[in-house]
């Protein structure tokens, strides 16, 4: 049985030891305490030789520390962290997060260094997160261990995300990628080799804090798989888990012999059960990126009928073919605008634009064109989501209408999704509508993917009861 | 494990290797339809069978578990041509025992259900299109044990297959009843438990206003 843990001194400390904690730059231990400066929490330095480590007095052994430290930053190399967690743990620091490689993952010797970790929470009471782990990020209090890029000042600003992952580098390429265009973040967990805190426990903890408003979740393996289903099951009634699960699974070599074995091989158990379990699956970091910001941000559907508003109509039909062919379980329809809606909009827009969806104002619409047309369709009951085009080309379009596109998008009841694009300025204009609290793709097929997701989310709530 | 359950596993002819006309019994506890049917042992005679033709003769053994690749199925036997057949086989069989069942007439499409024990995720119960090409098609669809007759339903319409449930071509099948029958096989699962490797239920198909199994294979963990 899991021993059931309380991980707000992981993720709030009151204080922080980092053992390894050195002068010398380059080194992890140098980067993770220079990064931890900014969370201007209490830090205590640990290194056998040096005096200071940027301004701050080191202690020379670990039994030497103050007690009620929250949190122990093992930075040095696997087989003195083993030591360093058993002390830390003998001195009563209740969390430890042990960030080198060299355990299970590199081979026979390795695996005797973790065994010897995995034993510390069974006789100290200690947690470990990793050995062979980034860390943690969590932008609220800048508390933040990752030692290598990761869009950190961009994903600074926080959100609703929590991203655990098992692997560090596809964690943070992933953010970094998603911190150029805007991406809410509540937490980043790297799991890695997961001798004692794994996915389950970090599921439980992001699933009751009210800062989160959505789990992400990138996973090999399962340590406790049914109960991480009945979890998340729970805790889909309140928010969205997305999950990513690299690795497809092997059949049994005794699972050969039916029709089922070999079936199941194709991964297909995964799949099932996620549905059954009201767990959103995806399949790449990008998807799981876009997966996790939409839901953490917007509300789920009322149902799934699709309005696409654009300058430039080949973007609508193409918008209208990733819709009509949407596969994996969800089932998306183009919405049929009501006369009314129609009129509205043929009375404000130019004699050429098609006021039927795709409603294409050609690229003569101006920025009170493109409001009107957007209050229009949120009136329409006929819609359940709307996908918003924002381009700059067309010449009556400014600047101006990120504003015009945000005040109605924001709060709304009914999802907005924007689509914009504006050759090497994209990434920009997406942060601004990103900063402004919309929620925004560089491409039809990305915003109209975002769409499913909000539809599967209505979907599951509405089988969760 | 339930009484019943244990009865039947301490019942088998060859233990830990079900046949197929003791899998069907054990579908039977789970109120799963099976054709009428008599199984001959080695030494057994053929005596008056209990059902009428037209009759379908099928090597049963726990340890062959493809009868189609070995020849070992044969259709349409009248009580003419039963004696001879069931001679026949002897000759190719010497040592199994013989499945005698009445032949089913059905409409419309045939299912498979399966059921396995994920390494991750515990038992679970499939289902999806049915018969020889199932493995072609790949039109089936998991759910993990236990599984309740409403989430049999959602399964069901992610299937490809899904229209031919809802009076297809005017051919009238039971999505209900079939939900159950998924239900009920991931109760079997569920309840067997480690000891159960992997099921085969295909084809199940519609016959006379319910569905019957028409072939089933199970794996025991050795």
């Amino acid at each position: 049985m899991k021993i059931t843990s309380d991980l707000q001194k992981l993720i709030s400390p009151g204080s922080i030891a980092v053992i390894g904690a050195t002068s010398k730059k380059d080194r992890v231990g140098h980067i993770i305490f220079e990064n931890l400066m900014r969370s201007e929490l209490p830090l205590f330095p640990v290194h056998p030789r040096e005096k200071e480590v940027s301004g701050y007095a080191t202690y020379h052994e670990i039994e030497s520390l103050p007690d009620n430290i929250d949190l122990a930053i093992i930075a040095i190399g696997a087989q003195r962290a083993v030591e360093a967690a058993e002390r830390c743990a003998r001195h009563g620091i209740p969390q430890i997060i042990v960030v080198a490689g060299g355990f299970s993952e590199a081979g026979t010797k390795g695996k005797l260094f973790e065994d010897r970790l995995r034993t510390i929470p069974k006789m100290f009471g200690s947690r470990i997160l990793g050995p062979n782990t980034l860390g943690l990020f969590i932008p609220h209090n800048n508390l933040d261990t990752i030692f290598v890029e990761h869009g950190d000042r961009a994903l600074s600003g926080g959100g609703g995300v929590a991203f655990i992952s098992q692997s560090g580098s596809v964690g943070v390429e992933a953010l970094g990628l998603a911190s150029n265009t805007g991406y809410g973040m509540r937490a980043f967990i790297g799991l890695g080799n997961k001798c004692d805190l794994d996915e389950l426990d970090f599921l439980q903890y992001f699933g009751m804090d009210h800062k989160t408003t959505c789990l992400a979740f990138y996973l090999e393996s399962f340590d406790h798989g049914r109960m991480f289903l009945e979890q998340a099951r729970k805790i889909a009634a309140k928010k969205p888990v997305v999950v990513l699960k690299a690795g497809r699974s092997k059949a049994g070599a005794s699972a050969v012999s039916s029709h089922t074995g070999r079936l199941a091989g194709s991964d297909q158990v995964v799949t099932g059960a996620f549905r059954q379990f009201g767990i959103q699956r995806v399949y790449d970091d990008e998807e799981l990126c876009d997966a996790s910001k939409t839901l953490a941000a917007l509300p789920p559907s009322f149902g799934n009928r699709i309005a696409i508003l654009t300058p430039a109509g080949g973007y609508g039909v193409m918008g209208a073919d990733h819709i009509e062919t949407q596969k994996g379980g969800v089932k998306l329809a183009m919405a049929t605008l009501s006369p009314i809606t129609q009129e509205r909009i043929r009375l404000f827009s130019l004699p050429f634009a098609s006021c039927r969806n795709p409603v294409d104002l050609t690229a003569s619409a101006d920025n009170k064109m493109i409001g009107d047309t957007l209050d229009a369709l949120l009136d329409d009951d006929n819609v359940d989501i709307i996908i918003c085009t924002a381009f700059f080309a067309p010449p009556s379009i400014t600047d101006g209408i990120v504003d015009e596109i945000s005040s109605r998008a924001v709060g709304s009841k009914k999802p907005v999704i924007v689509f914009t694009q504006y050759g090497p300025f994209t990434d920009g204009y997406l942060r601004r509508f990103h900063e402004n609290g919309v929620i925004g793709f560089p491409s039809i097929g990305r915003s109209v993917r975002a769409a499913k997701f909000l539809v599967e989310r209505a979907i599951i709530l509405k089988a969760l009861g | 494990m339930k009484p019943s359950l244990k009865k039947w596993l301490d019942s088998l002819a060859i233990k830990g290797f079900p046949d197929e006309f003791e899998a069907k019994r054990l579908l039977n506890l789970y109120k799963i339809a099976t054709p009428k049917a008599c199984r001959l042992h080695p030494d057994d005679n053929l005596g008056r069978l209990e059902f009428n033709p037209p009759f379908v003769l099928k090597v049963c053994s726990g340890n062959i578990l493809h009868k189609t690749e070995q020849d070992g199925v044969m259709l349409n036997l009248d009580n003419e041509s039963l004696p001879k057949a069931v001679a026949h086989f002897r000759a190719r069989f010497p040592n199994s025992a013989l499945l005698i069942e009445e032949q089913v007439a059905f409409k419309g499409v045939e299912f498979i259900i399966g059921a396995l024990v994920d390494p991750d995720f515990g038992p679970a119960v499939m289902a999806g299109a049915g018969g020889i090409l199932t493995e072609i098609y790949k039109d089936v669809v998991f759910r993990l044990a236990p599984c309740p007759p409403e989430e049999a339903l959602r399964m069901l319409q992610e299937l490809i297959v899904a229209p031919v449930l809802k009076d297809f071509r005017g051919i009238h099948i039971d999505a209900r009843e079939l939900a159950g029958i998924i239900s009920k096989t991931s109760d079997l699962v569920f309840e067997l438990g480690s000891s159960v490797c992997q099921l085969d239920i295909n084809p199940l198909v519609f016959s006379r206003s319910s569905w019957i199994a028409l072939d089933a294979k199970l794996v025991l963990n050795g």
